[in-house]
């Protein structure tokens, strides 16, 4: 027990050392621009799975905390002046407080059904932003001013500063979740994710807990927002508030491992690689292989093995020890 | 000896099905009281009334001498009742001993004290050396064990056990009633809904029959089972003893 | 001013009436076999193209391909159930929302690869005509279509009410435990439940053809009404879905001509968040405590 614990910190190290030396050496743009990739998507399913995987709170309208981050922060910053950076954060509260009244909402509601309101909230969102040009620009949506290389409103010449961004960004959400994971906090999850009635015959507040990990889920998830606007100097509701943000945080989770700390960020290493080998042999021509496969994947994960890469792994040794 | 539970004129309708129909009746503390009836008599719904799965439409309900009647399960978790489920509700992902902790965060925020207090009850209800396996993995009877313990971890001064030796073979109920026995000797007031009559008798002193909703006997077994309403809600009419003759045929 | 809502009314029903048939197979399948088909409107899409091809290559009507798409949905949906849904049942919420909906992505991205995102429609005899009602315009291919949806759905009312397929599938609806025990197998009742869902849909597809385009993402739009409808309409209850869906395409309808084109989704929308709001359980639901 104590030497796999030891080799698991030693390789965690290591990996860690690993990732924040990787761009150094790294020099090809097109690499750091999949790396980035990875690790946003890695990051957002992180977030997501702290309310889909443990809790099994299946939503698909996490869009809507990405979109009112990533539109908080731009509104901060070009009327106001406001640096993304304070930007960022008062995004993520603004998607915090946002998941109040939304999961008020879409708990009325178990199961899928519960899935589906969260499709519609995040819709009727996009909806308001293309609508009312008053609030936010409407349809066309805005560029970002580009500045030039200017670090204190989060934009750089190259690629390599928004990757430690993201980094750090991950490394806080996987601390998040490992530290709820060992705390009452993650009990509590787990238990009303398996069975409401019965966590709340045994102590658990079921409402208040699921609203706080909703409120931490969407705050995370509100931060990949800013920072992906910073990253393209562009938002528009489609963008903002688009389906497939939600689609991807739930499908990397579920493939790498639902309800793990790792899940996510295997997930999102497995899908992207595929993604990348996909558009190396057929291009970018054919429109839907991306999500074709994706999907397939993900029918392939449910059908076979629904909790995904690292579920397999832990059951395997769960089965172990119930001998 | 005051009153841990007591039940005033609860009332509940599902649609056009009085599902609990005026019933009243105390439970004294670490006293066992059995709660039977043929299938559909509201057992089950009186639990779920009592640990507020349900909102009664009128009655009170009251734990300690607190009214409890509206409030969420949880909080009458908290305020001293645990129960157990008919169907055991493991939470079937997590270890035995994961489930247990569960329940014992109720008074122990830490991680650690909640372990101790996970592996108390474990050990108590005979489960220790299962406390690795996965719940999904365990027999009924160590499903029915689990529950317990569960239950057990949140420090309860009353108990609702449900059905807790239905499916069970004989041996087996020997071990169950020897537990509803420890529990009871820690101090537990229990209410039991069961139907084995040797298992009731066993371990309760007090008994009170519902059947179609209504409360239709109560008072020791010995009193129970010759109340000729008890016999023609079990048996039907055929089966009534009229007074000083044998059973007809 | 009356003449004007009138007309966005008569809009509405008519419209109504395909998101019905929509809607009604994803209340069938939820009220039977318990899970919810993320895929539905993908199976409208199907209809809408196989009566496109049969149109375009072969001249046949729209509404006459009906007989054609119907039963071509209804293998379909023996066949996904036979395969797919039932390797799912019984388990918890995740494999059963995930396996329809990676179905749902499948077939709108297959689409998207083989037909390509561009729009298709069929122009008939009947496209630009219409009925003159008392100043009410009302298209020819609109009614058709509502006419028939009627008529589907009253057969598919008629079948659950008297015969023993229904009645099992009703029962099965209702307490699956006690249905099995009765000796219904629920797999066979499943599949037709299935079967008569996506045969539905691939109706809807259908009659939507000659009045609406086919691409690959169309169907993302009436499964998102028909969710709607299902929850307004009661989970599960097929009545309920019906008038539900015609209550939605008359506000729909109503929120286009009064608050603006682009105002029919988000009007759909916030009665739903309403119904969220207020009465969860929708309109034949009891309330809850």
């Amino acid at each position: 027990m104590i030497k796999s614990n030891l080799i698991y910190k030693y390789v965690l190290s290591l990996l860690l050392v690993l990732m924040v030396f990787l761009p150094l050496v790294v020099k090809s743009s097109f690499v750091l621009e999949i790396l980035v990739r990875i690790l946003l998507f890695a990051f957002i399913g992180t977030a997501w799975n702290l309310l889909g995987g443990y809790a099994k709170q299946l939503s698909l309208g996490h869009s809507a905390f990405f979109g009112l981050g990533a539109y908080t922060s731009t509104l901060l910053q070009i009327d106001l002046g406001i640096s993304p950076w304070i930007g960022m954060v008062v995004g993520g509260g603004v998607g915090l407080l946002a998941s109040l009244p939304i999961g008020w909402l879409c708990f009325r509601l178990k199961g899928p059904y519960f899935t589906i309101s969260t499709i519609a909230t995040a819709n009727v969102l996009m909806l308001i932003f293309l609508k009312f040009r008053d609030l936010a620009w409407g349809a066309e949506g805005t560029t970002i001013p580009n500045l030039g290389n200017a670090p204190l409103m989060m934009q750089f010449d190259n690629k390599v500063p928004y990757y430690y961004i993201l980094l750090g960004l991950l490394i806080i959400a996987l601390t998040i979740t490992a530290w709820i994971e060992r705390s009452r906090m993650g009990y509590y999850l787990i238990a009303l994710g398996e069975d409401e009635d019965a966590a709340e015959a045994s102590g658990v507040d079921v409402v208040k807990v699921k609203r706080n990990i909703y409120m931490i889920s969407a705050f995370l998830t509100a931060l990949a927002g800013t920072f992906y606007t910073q990253y393209i100097y562009f938002i528009d509701p489609q963008t903002a508030f688009n389906f497939n943000v939600s689609i991807e945080a739930a499908l990397v989770s579920i493939v790498g491992g639902i309800g793990t700390l790792w899940g996510p960020v295997i997930g999102t290493v497995l899908l992207e690689t595929t993604t990348i080998l996909l558009q190396s042999y057929l291009g970018n021509s054919i429109g839907g292989i991306q999500l074709t496969v994706y999907s397939l994947i993900l029918m392939a994960v449910i059908l076979v093995r629904p909790t995904g890469i690292v579920g397999y792994f832990k059951e395997k040794s769960q089965a172990r020890s119930s001998t | 000896m005051s009153d841990a539970l007591v039940i005033n004129n609860l009332n509940k309708k599902f649609g056009g099905l009085h599902a609990v129909n005026d019933v009243s009746f105390s439970v004294r503390e670490n006293e066992t009281l059995a709660l039977i009836g043929p299938n559909g008599a509201g057992k089950t719904t009186a639990f779920n009334l009592i640990m507020g799965f349900h909102r009664p439409d009128s009655g009170s309900i009251k734990a300690m001498g607190h009214e409890i009647s509206g409030l969420r399960p949880h909080e009458v978790c908290k305020l001293g009742m645990a129960r157990t489920f008919q169907v055991a509700k493991p939470f079937g992902g997590m270890t035995v001993l994961e489930n247990v902790m569960t329940g014992a965060f109720l008074r122990e925020p830490k991680t650690h004290a909640s372990r101790e207090v996970a592996r108390e009850s474990i050990n108590f209800l005979g489960l220790g050396p299962k406390e690795k396996f996965a719940a999904r993995d365990l027999t009924t009877i160590d499903q029915r064990r689990l529950e317990m313990a569960r239950a057990l971890a949140t420090q309860p001064k009353i108990l609702l056990l449900d059905e807790v030796m239905a499916g069970l073979n004989p041996a087996e109920v020997d071990q169950a009633v020897e537990l509803v026995k420890k529990l009871s000797s820690r101090g537990l007031t229990i209410v039991i809904v069961e139907h084995l009559m040797r298992a009731i008798m066993a371990v309760a002193k007090h008994m009170v029959v519902l059947d179609h909703g209504q409360k239709i006997a109560e008072g020791s077994p010995d009193e129970v089972i010759q109340n000729p309403e008890v016999v023609r809600a079990y048996l039907g009419s055929g089966y009534v003893k009229p007074q000083g003759e044998s059973k007809h045929d | 001013m009356l003449e004007t809502v009138l007309q966005a009314v008569v809009n509405g029903l008519l419209i109504g009436g395909i998101y019905a048939l929509v809607s009604i197979g994803v209340t069938l399948i939820f009220g039977v076999v318990k899970i919810v088909n993320f895929a539905q409107g993908e199976f409208v899409m199907i209809g809408m193209y196989i009566s496109y091809y049969l149109s375009t290559q072969f001249g046949i009507d729209p509404v006459v391909s009906v007989l054609i798409s119907m039963p071509i949905l209804f293998v379909a949906g023996v066949l996904i159930q036979h395969y797919l849904i039932r390797r799912v049942l019984g388990l918890n919420d995740l494999p059963q929302i995930f396996l329809t909906f990676a179905l749902s992505l499948l077939i709108t991205n297959l689409s998207l690869m083989f037909f390509t995102a561009n729009y298709r429609t069929i122009h008939t005899w009947y496209s630009d005509e219409a009925l003159h009602l008392g100043g009410i315009y009302i298209p020819y291919a609109k009614l058709v279509s509502f006419v028939l949806a009627m008529v589907l759905s009253g057969a598919l009312w008629l079948f659950l009410r008297s015969t023993d397929l229904g009645k099992a599938m009703r029962a099965a609806s209702q307490n699956r435990d006690v249905a099995q025990l009765m000796g219904i197998n629920p797999n066979r009742v499943f599949a037709v439940a299935l079967g008569i869902a996506l045969a539905l849909a691939g109706a809807a597809g259908s009659l939507l053809m000659p009045f609406y385009p086919a691409y690959p993402m169309v169907g993302q739009v009436f499964v998102l009404m028909a969710f709607v409808a299902v929850v307004l309409g009661t989970l599960g209850n097929v009545l309920g879905a019906l008038v539900a869906s015609l209550l939605m395409g008359v506000a729909e309808s109503l929120g286009i001509q009064f608050v603006g084109a682009d105002s029919g989704l988000i009007v759909v929308f916030v009665l739903l968040l309403v119904t969220l709001a207020l009465k969860p359980s929708g309109l034949a639901g009891g309330w809850r405590k």
